[in-house]
C-alpha cells in the first residue's frame, strides 16, 4: 500500500514538473506538449470518438499475431523436442529466421499481401514466435529424468508422456514465454503499422507526425501503454488460473 | 536355480556406451515369488543398473532376464517401481499420484479409487490424500511413491534406495511398512541399498555386490516376521557384522552360503 502511494506520487510529482517547465516557456509547446495538453488531446480523440475504431486495429493485430505465433511457436517446440535429430537439422534456420531484423521484413510483406491487416499480423506472429518456442523447448527437457524413466515404467507412450508429464511440467516455462510474448505482440503491432499500416495506433502515430501534432503522439503513447499494461495483467491473471491447476504447491 | 523364480537374472551384463569397463559383469541371480532380496553395495558398484536391467529400463549386451518364465524385452509390465527420489507429479494430489499407473491406462473407477484409499489409510496418510506432494514431509512423499508402486497390485516391486533420503527413525517405519505389505500380498522384491541394517533387517536373502559382480548371496538367518525390536537383538548384530566383513573383503569370489 505504501509503495503505491511512493509510485503514484512520483508521477504526480514528474507530471508536475513537466507542467511547470512548459508553463514557464522555455521549450516550445510544438516540441514538448504539457501535461494538460496532452490530457485534453486524448479526452478529445476519446470522446469524439476518433480513436476507438484505431484502436480496435491494433488489438486485432495484436491478438491474431499472438494467437498465431503462439500456437506455431508452441507447436515447433513440441516438435522439435520430440524429434532430436530434427532440432539439430532445423535449428540454425529457426534462429537465422529470427535474426533477421522483423521490420526489414515489412515491404516484403507488403509486397505479398498488400496493404492492410494481414502483413502486420504476420510480423506479429513471427515475433510472438520465438519466445514461445525457446521456452517451450526448454521447458520440455527440463522434465526429470527419473520422471522419465517412471512414464517409460508405467508404458506411456509418446503422446501420454507429453500431455501428462511434459507439458504440466513445462508449463511455468511455457507460460513465462507467454507473457513476453504478449509484450512484444503490441511492439509488433504497432511497429508493423509504422511500415505498412493505414490504421492503428501506430499508423495514427505516424499521421500525427506528419503533421507535427506532438501532443497527440504524446497521447497515443498512453493509449498503447495503457493497452500494454491492461493485456500484461490479464495474461498474468490467467497464468494465476493456470498454474493454481498446475501448481508446485 | 529355480526355474519357477518369479525374477531370474541369467549371466547379465551391460556395458554404458563409451565406458571401457563393464558396470554389471556377469549377474547370475533368482528371486522366488514373494521373497525379499536385498541388494547390498557401495556407491557406483552397479547395484542401480542391476536393478534398471531388471526393470526392462535397459536390455543386457548379454544374458536375459526373466520375468514370471517370459524374457523382457522392455520395460516390464506389471512390476511396481520405486526410484531413488519419489518422483511425484507436483501437480497432482497425493491421491492421483496413487492412480497414475492406472489412469494413463484408463480412467480410474470408484474400485480403483478405493484400492488407492486403502493403500494410504495403510501407510497413515488417509487424511493427507487430497494433499499436493508440497505440502508432504519427505517420508510421506515416500509412503506415495510406495503406495503408487503397489497400486497395480504388482508381484514384483523393484526399490532403488527408495529410503535413502530420509532420517532414521522415518526409514525404520517405512522399512515397517514395506515389509507389512509385501507378506500381506505375498509381493516380491528386489530392495538395492548401501546401508546394512537396512539390507538384514529387509532380506530373505542378501546379495553383495562389487565392481559389477554378485560376490555374495546369503540367506539372512533371521526368523520371519522380523519384529522391529530385532534390531537390537545379538543375532543381527552379528549378522550386519559378516555383510560390513564381505564388503570390506570385497574379494570378487563368489561365496554361496545357504
Amino acid at each position: 500500500m505504501r509503495t503505491r502511494l511512493a509510485s503514484a506520487l512520483l508521477l504526480a510529482a514528474v507530471l508536475i514538473a513537466w507542467e511547470a517547465w512548459c508553463r514557464s516557456g522555455r521549450v516550445s509547446a510544438l516540441v514538448l506538449p504539457a501535461p494538460s495538453a496532452v490530457a485534453g488531446t486524448l479526452w478529445g480523440e476519446l470522446a469524439s470518438g476518433r480513436l476507438w475504431p484505431h484502436l480496435r486495429v491494433t488489438m486485432t493485430e495484436m491478438v491474431l499475431g499472438l494467437l498465431a505465433g503462439t500456437v506455431l511457436g508452441l507447436g515447433a517446440g513440441i516438435l522439435l523436442s520430440e524429434w532430436p535429430s530434427l532440432h539439430r537439422v532445423l535449428r540454425p534456420y529457426v534462429l537465422a529466421s529470427q535474426l533477421v531484423p522483423k521490420l526489414a521484413l515489412g515491404p516484403l510483406l507488403i509486397l505479398w499481401f498488400g496493404f492492410g491487416l494481414t502483413p502486420i499480423v504476420v510480423i506479429t506472429a513471427l515475433i510472438c514466435f520465438f519466445p514461445l518456442f525457446e521456452n517451450t523447448l526448454t521447458g520440455l527437457d527440463q522434465v526429470e529424468p527419473a520422471q522419465r524413466e517412471l512414464f517409460r515404467m508405467l508404458g506411456a507412450g509418446r503422446v501420454r508422456t507429453l500431455l501428462r508429464l511434459k507439458l504440466p511440467s513445462a508449463l511455468p516455462v511455457i507460460l513465462a514465454g507467454f507473457r513476453v510474448a504478449i509484450v512484444l505482440a503490441l511492439v509488433g503491432a504497432v511497429v508493423g503499422e509504422f511500415v505498412g499500416g493505414r490504421q492503428g495506433l501506430g499508423a495514427s502515430i505516424i499521421a500525427a507526425q506528419s503533421v507535427m501534432d506532438s501532443s497527440l503522439i504524446l497521447a497515443l503513447f498512453v493509449v498503447i501503454t495503457a493497452l500494454g499494461m491492461a493485456v500484461y495483467e490479464a495474461a498474468r491473471g490467467l497464468e494465476a488460473l493456470i498454474l493454481r491447476r498446475y501448481a508446485r504447491d | 536355480m529355480p526355474s519357477d523364480a518369479h525374477l531370474i537374472l541369467d549371466g547379465v551384463r551391460y556395458r554404458f556406451p563409451g565406458d571401457p569397463l563393464e558396470t554389471v559383469a556377469g549377474v547370475d541371480w533368482a528371486i522366488p515369488r514373494g521373497a525379499i532380496h536385498c541388494l547390498l553395495g557401495r556407491s557406483g558398484c552397479g547395484k542401480t543398473t542391476l536393478l534398471k536391467l531388471a526393470a526392462g529400463l535397459i536390455v543386457p549386451d548379454e544374458g536375459r532376464v526373466r520375468i514370471d518364465g517370459k524374457p523382457l524385452r522392455g520395460p516390464a509390465p506389471g512390476v511396481g517401481v520405486v526410484f531413488q527420489a519419489p518422483t511425484l507429479l507436483a501437480w497432482l494430489s497425493a491421491l492421483d499420484n496413487v492412480l497414475l499407473p492406472v489412469s494413463l491406462k484408463r480412467r480410474p473407477q470408484a474400485p480403483d479409487r478405493a484400492a488407492a484409499r486403502d493403500l494410504l489409510a495403510a501407510m497413515g496418510l488417509g487424511d493427507l490424500a487430497e494433499r499436493r506432494p508440497a505440502a508432504l514431509s519427505g517420508g510421506q512423499q515416500s509412503r506415495v511413491a510406495m503406495a503408487r508402486a503397489l497400486v497395480t497390485e504388482p508381484g514384483l516391486l523393484l526399490l532403488d534406495e527408495p529410503f535413502a533420503a530420509l532420517d532414521a527413525l522415518t526409514r525404520e517405519e517405512l522399512q515397517d511398512d514395506l515389509l507389512r505389505l509385501c507378506a500381506s500380498r505375498g509381493t516380491a522384491a528386489l530392495f538395492v541399498t548401501h546401508d546394512i541394517a537396512e539390507a538384514a533387517y529387509l532380506g530373505d536373502r542378501v546379495g553383495v555386490m562389487a565392481a559389477g559382480r554378485l560376490v555374495h548371496d546369503g540367506a539372512v538367518p533371521l526368523p520371519r516376521p522380523r519384529p522391529p525390536g530385532i534390531r537390537y537383538d545379538p543375532a543381527f548384530g552379528a549378522v550386519c557384522r559378516s555383510l560390513r566383513a564381505i564388503m570390506d573383503g570385497a574379494a570378487p569370489a563368489i561365496g554361496r552360503a545357504a
